[in-house]
């Protein structure tokens, strides 16, 4: 089914996004397993596997639309140096993300794509849920100081 | 944070460099350490590291 290229592009940039989220998390994950901190390695390793998943939708939806999704282009990593760092990239990696995927929603209602639409506000719950997760964790980190945040996560 | 993924460099780095070796843009920072030098990707950053470090620093002349 042949759709305006305007989509498929936006689709792709948010493809995009979503390949550089997998990466982020799963060394975000392993750095955190590496230090010992289960729980923040599990979550974040979730998080990388939940970006894979949505890739692959975008990717399907895009083929669909007779599109070529674009595997190849990545963009910038925000890698943090320790944990409270590392929430803070991701967070900010997050908060720009959702832009474009808010972006994207209004593109395709816009164009009467209502099926892109409800895929992408699929995966914008899921990067909503993901920013009040990091939110959690800021304002405990803030609530218990590092120390006691970080034995919890042990 | 890691401004260079490529290479390991961190902004730290950046921005010592920029306070103790005067460097003042991305050509001087590239005689200092092996930034940007494989994908490229960090460029950007790199100069907004750069930039806002002499902000910064200019920032606190003003008010010393
Ligand atoms: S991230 Fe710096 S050269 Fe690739």
């Amino acid at each position: 089914m042949k759709s305006n290229t305007e989509i498929v592009a936006m689709l792709n940039k948010v493809l995009t996004s979503e390949l550089t989220s997998i990466n982020q998390y799963f060394l975000h994950a392993r750095i955190y397993k590496n230090w010992g901190f289960s729980q923040l390695n599990d979550k974040c390793y979730k998080k990388s596997i939940l970006d894979m998943k949505q890739a692959d939708k975008l990717i399907e939806r895009i083929l669909f639309l007779e599109g070529l999704p674009n595997l190849q282009q990545l963009g910038q990593l925000s890698i943090g140096e320790e944990t409270p760092e590392m929430l803070n990239c991701d967070y900010h990696f997050q908060l720009t993300q959702r832009t474009t995927i808010q972006q994207a929603i209004a593109l395709c209602e816009s164009q009467q794509d209502y099926v892109s639409r409800d895929m992408l506000s699929d995966i914008l719950e899921g990067e909503e849920e993901h920013i009040d997760w990091i939110e959690t964790q800021q304002y405990q980190l803030e609530q218990l100081g590092l120390e006691k945040y970080l034995q919890a996560q042990l | 944070m890691y401004v260079c993924i490529c290479k390991g460099i961190t902004d730290k780095q950046i921005k010592q460099m920029v306070l103790e070796q005067g460097v003042g843009s991305i050509r001087e920072l590239k005689q200092q350490l092996d930034i940007a030098s494989q994908c490229g990707t960090c460029a950007k950053l790199t100069q907004q590291v750069i930039d806002n470090t002499i902000i910064d620093e200019s920032l606190f002349k003003d008010v010393g």
